[in-house]
Formats: structure tokens, sequence, C-alpha cells
């Protein structure tokens, strides 16, 4: 809301030496923060609960209450006019003997409609009037309508002029509209309308979009002699959803949408007659008729300074209370336990008693409330799991030197389809900000690997990046946590350059399982969207709980990757994960007894699977087999010396009893079996022990 | 050749050890003054059997000392430099160390559980929630029914359909525009006292720009018990500002507006590019707005269930990008979201 920093001060009674910049300052402390100060205009921004503060009487008030110009009471005056600002009892309206268009109401919608006809000369409005609606940015038009704009900057409630002459009847009613009718505005664009929209119509037709435009066909022309002026109370609730569905949003609906004063209506009227007068521009011609079927009883509201003392924690004295709300406009009253206040009909804010609280502590000030500390009365509970996994599991990832990214929840569709298991399971976002950011991420690692590839094109070739986080599809969402890597695996001037393959993200998906006590196994699957086939591996627990594998080039380099670049990428669902992970587990006592290893070296089939080959190992029992405690493959190789279509592997066997020291000869007769079995079930040749 | 003098020769010598540097000067030297056939002592000694028997007794005793003397001398410096010189499995320990590879906390991470662990020092409970919401949780239950025009202040992301949620509850609709939602979630399942943090992803329908980004992080705080005031709010605020900024930062309480909470607050800090003074970081008006605040409204703890005249409350949100733009020295926001490792990396571990 623009003012003129000279209008509030005429309004507040303030002494004229007060400057815009002052009056920024002290409104700006109760509430209103100031976007800018152009010469004697403060542009205030008003809050969506302050729709009172969309007038000048209103910002007077405020200033007048925050400079303590005045008395309780005394409030907001129009110098020169019978009219006092819209939080003060309403003067009655003149009497005058006929009116001579016909008012009424047909929709709760409309609680209340006032009008009043006049004979008017159109022609431009005195230049001090336009100056400050300019000031204000409105447009000035004629001096007809450029009145009916002032009285809504200054009272805030909005008005509309209807040329009697072009209004069929006369006769205007408020009405909803019927589906399919159809108004050109004021801005000459054509309006359909339907039933849930509230209008004003005359006997033959819409009129205007009620609280929201006029129509054109009524509007005020250089011809004009004879108007009808209204000031009618709308649902803020109707005028917001109809002024969003045609797309118009008007200083009217700002202040309808938000609440407007309800008691206003015949004010607002009595003054545009009074300005018309004012500058010769016309006289009223009718006497006000006022449609308010079920006249609003102003709230009444108890307030206790134990109340006002527990909120903000510090007692204001009763004659600051008193002050402070007399000057805004509420009617304070003495009461057993504190006061009675009555609300004006402009605070459509106030309701309750924590209300009233704000208003004391606003113009008091919260910032001298007193700092305190909240006692703490019980234990703290710990916080959620899911909140200690994610720190527990990023210090695992940022230590496995992986870099953590934060990426965004959603994308493009065409960055998520390739990694939706269905891409009809994708979630749409209705009201997109632009395509970029159209659906819900069904995966962590298109956002990582578009991350990835930021870093690439930018020349940093070995990027390791993780990110925790939602996916989401059709059936929910989902914890998740993701890494991709790409470049070498070692930089050191030591190593040889190699890059990165599905072992390394597979190593990083073993870390965190078995860190958090969970048995991970690997198998190949063809169900992997995203990754190459053969080089994809599922992950699973008891059940799948992830993938690791190479990304699809075709994908990768969709996304702007260079060709030639492997990236492997892995992902897990944490709901496997289960507890924090660090709570104490019982741990098994140590070995009392030595351990014996034996090497084991073999080649078999290249198409066998070390899963296989493993389990062969294990399959056997009796004897030193049952102090097998772990196996390990140590060496695999293709190439000179092992036939075409083998594979020579090398496994590290660790024996040990928990009671005795195992005999080489007791071992040696385990291993016997073991390549029996490797023989048989494996077609194994064994190399060497 | 005429021979040098004795005491000529060891000056000579000696000065010539003095500018001896490595083993090959040395060698040289050695070559230079006791080679058997060109050696400058040598000479001398040869030079002797000229001389008359007085000074061959004289002079072959100084020569013979001369020539010891440098000898030992030599020897002395040969051994000197071998025992410096480098083994020969000497490894360059100039060349780079192999490091293991470590990767850093995100910085919005870093900010996060930095006010995290400001807060789990003051006995709060760190809670999260779904990042899909129903209307109920993120609207309504706020004291925002439908088209109240507070909502205009959040512009909202909705889904194209409605997702269920794990708990069985309402089906999702939107993306939630703040952790407040998280207020009701906890105080439906919850009795006081209520002392909780809510960190998380929240989504508005906003630019993308250098200051806004149609997702950010925002911690959501939620104190509930007999009692509870404005005071306690500003108390705790403080202490928030003092450990997060370091030292006595001056702060301080505007009014503001949120429909649910009533007094609503924003508080600002002093800014510390400036010192107070006004500068284009702070818009010159000396403060900075950190968050926004306020005494939880009746009708929030009437929509959970609570006792709005036994219980008092009340609520923060702050955002992260805001602290962490701060923090940083960072002037795009967007640079949160492109993972550019040269950034990245530049924060601490």
């Amino acid at each position: 809301m623009k003012a003129p920093a000279s209008w509030i001060r005429e309004l507040a009674g303030l002494p004229t030496g007060t400057s815009a910049e002052d009056i920024a300052h002290r409104i700006a402390g109760v509430g209103f923060e100031v976007a800018s100060i152009e010469g004697d205009t403060i542009d205030f921004e008003i809050t969506a609960n302050r729709p009172d503060c969309l007038s000048v009487c209103g910002l007077a008030r405020e200033a007048a209450t925050a400079f303590e110009v005045r008395g309780p009471g005394s409030g907001v005056r129009v110098p020169g006019s019978s009219v006092q600002g819209p939080t003060q009892p309403h003067p009655p309206p003149p009497k005058l003997t006929h009116a001579d268009v016909s008012v009424s109401i047909d929709s709760a919608l409309c609680a209340r409609f006032s009008l009043a006809t006049a004979d008017v000369t159109v022609g431009p409005s005195p230049a001090w009037l336009a100056e400050r609606l300019t000031a204000c940015g409105v447009r000035p038009i004629n001096n007809i309508v450029d009145v009916t704009n002032y009285v809504m900057l200054e009272m805030g409630q909005p008005m509309h002029a209807y040329d009697i002459a072009k209004v069929a009847g006369p006769a205007l009613v408020a009405r909803q509209a019927v589906a399919g009718e159809t108004l050109t505005t004021l801005d000459g664009q054509q309006r359909t309308l339907d039933a849930s929209m509230l209008v004003i119509a005359d006997r033959d037709q819409v009129v205007g979009i009620a609280g929201v435009m006029g129509g054109a066909g009524s509007e005020v022309s250089s011809s004009t002699t004879h108007i009808a002026l209204e000031a009618a109370w709308f649902q803020g609730v109707t005028v917001r959803a109809t002024s969003k569905k045609v797309g118009l949003r008007t200083e009217a609906s700002t202040r309808f949408e938000r609440g407007a004063d309800i008691g206003a209506t015949t004010t607002a009227i009595a003054r545009a007659l009074e300005l018309l007068e004012e500058i010769k521009a016309g006289r009223a011609t009718s006497a006000i008729t006022d449609v308010y079927p079920a006249p609003k009883v102003a709230a009444v509201i108890a307030l206790r300074p134990s109340r006002l003392a527990r909120l903000l924690g510090d007692c204001v004295p009763a004659a600051d209370v008193e002050r402070i709300l007399g000057n805004l406009g509420f009617a304070v009253a003495q009461a057993a336990d504190g006061w009675t206040v009555t609300v004006p009909t402009a605070r459509v804010d106030v309701a309750r008693e924590a209300d009233l609280i704000e208003e004391v502590g606003r113009h008091w000030g919260v910032n001298r409330v007193r700092a305190t500390f909240p006692a703490l009365r019980s234990a703290p509970r710990v916080s959620d799991a899911g909140v200690l996994r994610a720190r527990r599991l990023r210090r695992v990832l940022c230590g496995a030197g992986l870099q953590e990214a934060v990426t965004f929840t959603f994308m493009e569709a065409a960055a998520a389809a390739p990694f939706s298991d269905d891409p009809a399971a994708l979630v749409s976002i209705a009201n997109p900000l632009s395509e970029k950011f159209a659906v819900l991420r069904p995966s962590l690692i298109p956002g990582l690997l578009d991350s990835l590839i930021y870093n690439r094109r930018r020349g940093i070739t070995d990027v390791r990046l993780f990110e925790a986080g939602a996916a989401f599809n059709t059936t929910g969402e989902s914890q998740r946590v993701a890494w991709v890597l790409c470049g070498q695996r070692d930089t050191h001037w030591s190593t040889r350059a190699e890059s990165v393959d599905l072992f390394d993200a597979l190593g990083i998906a073993e870390v965190l399982t078995n860190g958090w006590g969970l048995t991970l196994t690997s198998v190949t699957t063809d169900q992997a969207p995203g990754f190459v086939r053969g080089r994809v591996a599922a992950l699973l627990t008891d059940r799948r709980i992830g993938t690791v594998g190479q990304i699809d080039p075709a994908i990768a380099e969709a996304r702007g990757l260079p060709a030639g670049v492997i990236v492997v990428a892995g992902e897990l669902d944490l709901s496997a994960f289960t507890g924090d992970g660090g709570s104490p587990q019982r741990v098994a006592s140590l070995p009392r007894f030595p351990a014996v290893v034996r090497d084991l070296s073999l080649v078999v089939d290249a198409s066998l699977s070390a899963a296989t080959v493993r389990a062969t190992i294990r399959q056997p029992s009796g004897g030193a087999l049952s102090a097998l405690r772990e196996v390990r493959e140590f060496d695999r190789y293709q190439g000179k010396g092992i036939p075409d279509g083998k594979v020579s592997l090398a496994y590290r066997l660790t024996f040990r009893d928990a009671a005795r020291t195992l005999t080489d000869r007791e071992v040696d007769d385990a291993m016997t079996v073991i390549i029996a079995a490797l023989q048989q079930e494996c077609g194994a040749t064994v190399r060497g022990l | 050749m005429s021979a040098l003098s004795v005491d000529a020769l060891r000056s000579r010598f000696q000065a010539a050890l003095e500018a001896a540097r490595t083993p090959a000067d040395l060698k040289t030297l050695r070559d230079e003054f006791l080679s058997r056939k060109h050696g400058l002592v040598t000479a001398l000694v040869k030079s002797i059997a000229s001389a008359t028997p007085d000074e061959k007794r004289t002079l072959g005793a100084a020569s013979n000392a001369l020539k010891q003397e440098i000898e030992a001398a030599l020897d002395t410096r040969e051994a000197e430099a071998a025992a410096s010189a480098p083994p020969k499995d000497a490894l360059d320990v100039t060349l780079p160390g192999r490091r293991p590879f470590l990767g850093r906390r995100h910085p919005l991470t870093q900010v996060r559980e930095r006010v995290e662990d400001i807060f789990l020092a003051m006995g709060y409970q760190v809670i999260e929630g779904p990042e899909l919401e129903d209307d109920w949780h993120n609207f309504e239950a706020l004291n925002m029914p439908a088209e109240h025009p507070a909502r205009d202040m959040q512009d909202t992301l909705y889904l194209a359909s409605p997702v269920p949620v794990p708990d069985g509850g309402r089906a999702a609709t939107l993306l939630r525009t703040h952790t407040s939602g998280m207020q009701i979630r906890y105080m439906e399942t919850h009795e006081p006292p209520v002392r909780v943090i809510a960190p998380g992803r929240v989504y508005r329908r906003d630019q993308f720009d250098a200051t806004h980004t149609p997702m950010f992080t925002q911690i959501e705080g939620l104190v509930v018990d007999e009692g509870i005031s404005l005071g306690d709010l500003r108390g705790t605020l403080n202490g928030f500002a003092e450990q997060f900024f370091g030292g006595r930062v001056a702060t301080r309480f505007r009014p503001s507006f949120f429909p649910y909470t009533e007094p609503s607050a924003e508080l600002d800090v002093e800014c510390q590019g400036c010192a107070g003074k006004g500068c284009n970081l702070c818009k010159h008006t000396g403060w900075i707005e950190i968050l926004g605040c306020g005494m939880v409204h009746p009708a929030v703890f009437e929509a959970v269930g609570y006792d709005s005249d036994k219980y008092t409350g009340f609520a923060f949100g702050v955002g992260i990008e805001r602290l962490a733009l701060r923090l940083y020295g960072v002037d795009d926001i967007r640079m949160f979201y492109e993972n550019d490792l040269r950034f990245l990396e530049q924060v601490a571990l």
C-alpha cells in the first residue's frame, strides 16, 4: 500500500514536521514493513491479516497510536469532514427523500448493499485529488471515478459508480451468476461467468463482477449526468475464488478478499457525496438505501491481565493497555477481571483474546519483552530414528570418500523416466514452475547423475557424490541413499590410472550394510532401469533393498556426459536400516585359539559365479569344516596361461575352533573334502595349495 | 715449475677446502694437491731434492706435515660428505602423500546440523516427517482454512493426483510449503510438554533466481507447556543467535504476521557485514532478518485437541539457506544446488 506521508500526517494529526522517514520507521516498528520511500510516498507491505491498513485511515490510526499523539479514544478524523475513520462509530446517513434505483440482495455471499444516487458533471478532478491518487498508484480517470477511488484509499471501502441511464430498471441486485452469463469488464475483456460467482445485475443483465470489476456497459463517461454510488460487503472467499478464476486482481478484490469493513458502506457513500460537493462535481439526489438484512453485532472480548502477562511474559501497565487499544479504535471498558473490549468492524483480524494481546504487544513493543528461558520439566525425548540414521550414514559415506550433494526433489520427466520402474508411477506436479521441475524424483540417481555431469563438463574428471533423501512414486515416499562415481579409482602418482567400476559402487553398499549389521548379497538382475545389462546387481538382505551398477552410457550422454566416461552408481532403500545402527550390539568374545589360514587356487569355467564357488566351499560339513570361519576371494585372473573360457580364482580360507587349537592334519583333511566338492560340483582344477 | 712455499700451499688448500661443496669437489682437491704425478704437494716434495741439506731437513719435515694435514682434512670432509649423502633406497619425500578420499558434508547439512546441535543442547528432540503433505496438516490445522488469503504467502505446488501416506492417514495432495505441518503431526500424537525441532525440505512455487529456489530447507521449532511466554521465545532465540553467530550478537524482535502464531514476530540480528552501520547486505538497515516466530495461535491448539487455556507455546521457523548464505558469504542461493565440487570442497570437513 503506497501512501503519501502528508496524508497520513493529516489524518493522524501528527505535527507537520514529522518526516516520511519518521512515519515509515514508526509504522514499520509496529509490524508493517516498508518496501520503499520515494519522496513523500511510503510503500508499506500490508500483511494478509490487516485489510484495514489497505487505507490511509488505517495507517494513520497505527501512526497516531505509535506516536502517542492523542489520548485514548480520539482516533482518526478527516479534517473538515463529518466523517470519522472506519473504526469509529458510524454517523447516521444523511436523510434525503427518495431513492430512484431499487436495490436488493439475492445471495448470502453479499451481506450488505448500500447505494445512493447523485446528479453529476463529469470532468477532470482537481489537482490535489489527482495527485493523491497518483501517489497511491491509482491512475486518475474522471472526477466521479476518482472520488470513488479516493474514498477507497482513504477508508478502505471499495466503491463503484454506475451511469444510471445505462442501468435497466433502474434496479440493481446482488446475486450469483447463471452459468454461461457473460460480461465485458471495464478493461474491455469479455468474461464468462459461472454459478459460484457473485455479480451485480440490473433488470436485464450482469453489470459487474461483485468486488472484482464493474462492467463496461454501465461505465461513467463524459456524457453521464446521473449516477448510482455503490458500497457493499461481499464475502472474501468468493471474491478471492472469482478473482482467481477470471484472472483479475484489482484494488477492490484485494480488499474484499482479505475482509472489508461491513460497517463502512454507508459512511463511505456519505464521504463520497461530501467529496462530490466539495469538488463541485455533483450532489446527492437520494437518501442512502441500505440493504443490510442481518446487521453484524460487534465482537466483545474479555481481556485478562493474567493472560496478557502469561503470553507476553511481562506486565504491561493497565494505562498502556487502555491507551493502545483505545487509540487503535477499540472500545475498552473495565470489568471484574480486566477489561471488556469491543472490536471495531474494520478489525476483521481480531476475534479472540490472543489477538488483543498481540495488539497490545505490537504497540507496547515486542522488543521490550524481557528474555527468559523455559524450564525443562521432564527429560527430553530422543530424536527420531530416521534423523539419527541419516546423520550416521552421512558420516560413513564422507569417510568413504564421497562428497555429499543436495539436488532438487523435482526434475524434468525426461531425466526421471529412465530410472523409473514404471514411468506411469512417476508423481507429477499439477502446477510446476516449468517443465524442468515437472515430476518428483523416482530415485536419487538421476539428480546425482546431472550433478556429476555438471562437474565433468567443468573439467573435473573424478567425481564421487552421494545424497540421502526421499524418492517418490505413486505409492508414496521412501527414504534412500544413493551414490555416483566416475573417473579414476586412485589418483596417486604411484598407481596406474584405472577407471572406477561396478565394484567401487558395490563396496560402498557393502560397507554401509555391514556397518549396520545387515548381511548383503549381490545377484544378477534384469530389473534395473537405467543400468547396463550384465553390469548391474540387485542388492538383497531378506528382500531387495537396492541396486548397484554401471549407468547406461546412452542415458548419461543424453544428459550431456561426454562419450566414453564410465559412471557407476548405487542406491539403497533405508527401510531396512532400522534402529539407529549405533545402539550397542552384543559382541562375541574374542577367540582364544589361533586361526589356521589356507590359500586355494582354482581354475573353473568363467561362467560360474563367485557365489556358487563360495557356496560349494562352505557346503561340506564335519570335522574341521565346522571351524571354517571365512572364505575370501583374493585374486581373479583370466588371460595368459589360463585356457579360454576359464578363470583362475584364489581363495583364502580361515579355520578357527572356539575351544582348541586345530592341528594341520585336521585342516588338511578339511581341505581335501572341500577340493573334492569343488572338483565334483564346479568342475574345478586345483592349481596348488 | 717452481714449487710454492709450504705456507702458501697450506693457505691455498685451506681456501680451496672452504670452497669445496660436493664429494666431486673434494675428489678434485685431492687430485690437485696429492696426485702422485702432478699434485702440488708431490711437486713440493720433489723440489726438496735441489735444496741445501739444512733446507732439506726443515723443508722435508714441513712438507710431510702439510701432506698429512691435507690428507686428514680431506678424509674428514669426505667422511662427512659420505655420512650426509642420501641412502640408495631413499624416498623423495617432497612428492605428495597418498591421501585417502574424504568427502565433506554439504554446506546445507553442516548448517542444519549446527542448528540442530544448538537446540539438542537446549533439550529439544529432532523430528522428521513427510515432504508430501495433505491440506489439513499444511494449512487447515495451522489456522489457514481454504481460500484463506494467507495461503497466498506460500505459493503451493500441488500433486497431479493424491499419493498415499505410510500411516494410512489422509492422502497427500501437495508438497509441504513449510515444516510447520510437523507441529500438528507431533501434537496430534504427543501430549505436552513439547520441545521439538523439525528440519526438512520445503517447496514453494517461487521463481528460480539468485535469491529464490523452488525448494529450500527449513527448521521449525515448537515448545508447548504451561506458562510458556513471548519472553521465553526471545530468550531461546537470543541463545540460538549467540551460539550460531558466535559471541554476543544484537537481536531485535519486530511484530509480524503468521496465521498460526499470535502474537507473531520476526527476529533480526545485527548485520555483521557492517556491525549494524548499514551496508548493501542489510539494505542499509543494519539488521538482517533471520527467522519468523510467535506464540502458538489458540486455534492451532484447538485443532490438535490441546487445552488452549491451560497451555501456551511458541513456534519459530528458520531458513537454512538464509543462514548458510550469511555463514559462507555466498551471494547466489543456486550454488547450494549445483553441487560444483570446486565450491563443496571449500567447506570444512
